[in-house]
């Protein structure tokens, strides 16, 4: 009796522990899947939808905190590397943070910024919403998922992102300004055209441009610089 | 107002208050300006006062780096003094994404807006300003001209009342005031001011207020009085902005201040076509010894960057140059072909464009545009051996870089499948086509419009002979003339 129980247990045990992935990837799908229905209700204003998505986001279960000491600590390592402008140190950092604390909002949030700024842009995406997933009100990480997708010159959830990036900002007047010199100043046209949509999706005041401005930098490089390795205009800072 | 009045009228905007609570920021902050407007409008000042003290209530938001935006706002102040307003737009913008608790930002930011004709976004930046900073003179000043710019003179007056009743220094404002009156070329900017002045004339008879709330103040030497004494801010408080609501929340908020916002609709955005010319991209100082200098001030402005479009995207750059004082642009026509749609920069000025005439040989395209300008290029008429060895300027868009300026000599001259170019030493590089090749005199003798690859500095413009003789040049027009001295 005790060795068949015993062997139950084992065996429901080892089926848990085999099927945790699955269940945590499903978790995921149905995460991405929600936060792609907040991008398509935004993009036409359903309040009512975005909310109530929102709502059963942020009921949906959290990961599990194995080391959150050691994320503490490889996310100021994380820090200080994105201060100095190296994205590979501040990468693999902030890949250690996110592994040893999954729920870690800022620590994943700011793997997707640098992603992002490695132009990574499929992993920016996954690790933002996951972000997202974990807090689906953090207007910054809607608002790097939207020069994610506008880089990518995905409008549509390039304007669903912003619409979102506005709805959930702390202040909406700073957002707005900061949309308008998006709509105004951006040189990527899908991203300039996602901020301008955004601002006419909530009838904010906006100039449309009739030039648009130009890249700042259109591949000017050091001359030793060999050619081709020269990366393409950054996108202006993240608020 | 009454005493029992005041409480009551506390009441309501308490109760208000307290139901706005979900809705949209802005539409609070709105109410309580409009509300200050129509009791300074009815000259309660304790109905003011009160929707002043509603306003200090509200939560604060969040403050921002304020070390890091001050360079930013003494950048802004810097163009605004030199009427460059773009820049100062850039500059104010910066300082408020850094700073948006910084009061002053925000309402020079909104000073700003109104200066570039941008009422609406000016509006929104000073009533924000003002939930900021609500006995801020400077601001209500500003409000009260956006009203006035859109035609709104009753709440123009309003808004400037209230700049009067805060100012720290009335007589000052008075004349501000005065100035408005006099000199605005908007009808209800002038009335406003107007209103405004009468209505704060000194009362013989001063009596004091109905609550001790507010303290009457001595009449200035000067013949306009304030009717309530200035009253400093309480210290702001640096608590977080609840979680914000978005525009699209505040539907319920919108009707119940419908009402309030009327006359908004009547407001107009910037006019369409050409945008107001800045002397930004000039230099401060001339060097007379420089032809250089001085043909690069005077073509930069009839120098144009084309942008076309296809699909809805930006597609190409290239060059061109202002030949008429009614908007004509010359530019190659490989620039073009294949646009669904165009727009031009030539200076600061900006216009959507269309093709007015093309031909394949010579390489040409006349756009037409809105764009109104005093002077435009004049053509050169020469083509002979006495060109060569002459200095030339080129001007245009290279990558992109907008503007560029480049030097040579006149190389040779060149007739390449029946159209007449001028070979030149000065570089040119793609987005430079279409753009102007400049002789010391000043007029145009070339169209840059192709490079030798496998040389150096080979390059070639279309002769302007060839524009002048072709079916896009205009007489009554275009100007063209032969070479000049030296």
């Amino acid at each position: 009796m005790n060795a068949r129980y015993f062997l139950l247990v084992a065996s429901l045990s080892m089926a848990a522990w085999m099927l945790a992935p699955l269940a945590a990837a499903q978790s995921s799908e149905q995460n991405r899947y929600y936060i792609q229905q907040m991008i398509e209700l935004a993009t036409t204003n359903d309040d009512h939808g975005v909310t109530t998505t929102q709502r059963v986001l942020e009921q949906s279960p959290k990961p599990a905190s194995a080391d959150p000491s050691g994320a503490r600590a490889a996310s100021q390592r994380g820090l200080a590397a994105l201060e100095q402008n190296e994205l590979e140190t501040a990468l693999r950092a902030f890949q250690q943070a996110s592994q040893a604390d999954p729920g870690n909002v800022e620590a994943v949030n700011y793997l997707g910024l640098i992603y992002r700024k490695l132009n990574r842009f499929q992993e920016a995406e996954n690790a933002l919403q996951q972000a997202l997933a974990l807090e689906p009100t953090r207007a910054v990480a809607w608002f790097q998922l939207a020069q994610v997708y506008g880089l990518q010159n995905d409008a549509r959830r390039a304007l669903g992102a912003l619409a979102n990036t506005y709805r959930f900002a702390q202040n909406p007047m700073r957002a707005e300004e900061i949309l308008r010199n998006i709509a105004e100043n951006e040189a990527a046209d899908t991203l300039r055209n996602a901020a301008l949509e955004t601002l006419r999706l909530y009838r904010l005041p906006v100039e449309a441009v009739i030039v648009p401005p130009l890249p700042a930098n259109p591949g000017i490089a050091p001359l030793n610089v060999p050619p081709g390795s020269v990366r393409a205009p950054s996108i202006r800072p993240a608020p | 107002m009454k005493p029992v009045l005041a409480t009551l009228a506390s009441m309501i905007a308490l109760a208000f208050a307290a139901s706005v609570d979900a809705a949209g920021q802005y539409e609070t902050i709105d109410y309580y300006v409009q509300q200050m407007i129509a009791q300074a409008n009815a000259s309660d000042a304790i109905g003011v006062q009160t929707f002043r003290e509603q306003m200090e209530n509200l939560r604060r938001p969040e403050a921002g780096d304020s070390a890091k935006a001050q360079p930013f706002r003494q950048q802004g102040l810097e163009q605004l003094a030199r009427n460059n307003l773009k820049e100062a737009l850039t500059a104010f913008r910066q300082a408020f994404i850094t700073d948006p608790a910084d009061p002053e930002i925000a309402g020079q930011l909104g000073q700003t807006y109104l200066r570039l004709h941008r009422f609406k976004e000016a509006e929104r930046l000073s009533v924000y300003a003002l939930s900021l900073a609500p006995a801020r003179s400077a601001t209500w000043l500003v409000l009260g001209e956006v009203y006035g710019q859109t035609g709104d003179a009753h709440r123009a007056a309003g808004a400037f009342t209230n700049a009067y009743r805060f100012a720290k220094d009335p007589p000052q404002l008075a004349e501000q005031l005065r100035q408005l009156a006099a000199t605005s070329n908007v009808e209800a900017v002038r009335a406003g001011a107007q209103q405004t002045l009468q209505s704060t004339r000194p009362d013989p008879n001063p009596k004091p207020a109905a609550t001790p709330v507010l303290v009457p103040q001595p009449a200035p030497t000067t013949s306009v009085a304030p009717t309530v004494a200035p009253k400093p801010s309480p210290n702001a408080g640096d608590t977080a902005l609840a979680d914000a609501a978005s525009a699209g929340k505040s539907t319920v908020a919108g009707a119940v201040f419908g009402s309030l916002k009327r006359g908004l609709e009547n407001l107009t955005g910037q006019p369409n076509g050409a945008t107001p010319a800045s002397d930004s991209s000039r230099p401060q100082a001339l060097n007379a010894d420089s032809p250089g200098q001085r043909i690069y001030q005077q073509s930069i402005p009839l120098t144009c960057l084309i942008v076309t479009f296809r699909n809805g995207k930006t597609d190409n750059l290239g060059s061109g140059l202002l030949v008429s004082t009614d908007g004509l642009v010359i530019t190659n026509n490989h620039v073009v072909e294949k646009a669904d749609n165009l727009a031009v920069k030539c200076g600061e000025r900006e216009s959507a464009a269309s093709v007015r005439k093309r031909s394949k040989e010579p390489d040409l395209a006349l756009l037409a545009t809105s764009l109104q300008v005093k002077n435009s290029f004049v053509l050169n008429e020469t083509y002979n051996q006495d060109l060569i060895g002459r200095d030339v300027f080129v001007i245009g868009n290279p990558y992109g870089l907008e503007g560029t300026f480049s030097t040579g000599v006149i190389s040779g001259l060149r007739e390449i499948e029946g159209v007449r170019y001028i070979q030149i030493s000065a570089p040119v590089s793609p987005g430079n086509s279409g753009g102007p090749v400049i002789l010391r005199d000043g007029t145009v003798i070339g169209i840059a419009a192709m490079g030798l690859k496998a040389g150096q500095n080979l390059n070639f413009a279309i002769a302007s002979t060839e524009v002048i003789a072709s079916r896009l040049f205009d007489p009554t027009r275009m100007k063209s003339r032969p070479l000049s001295g030296k």
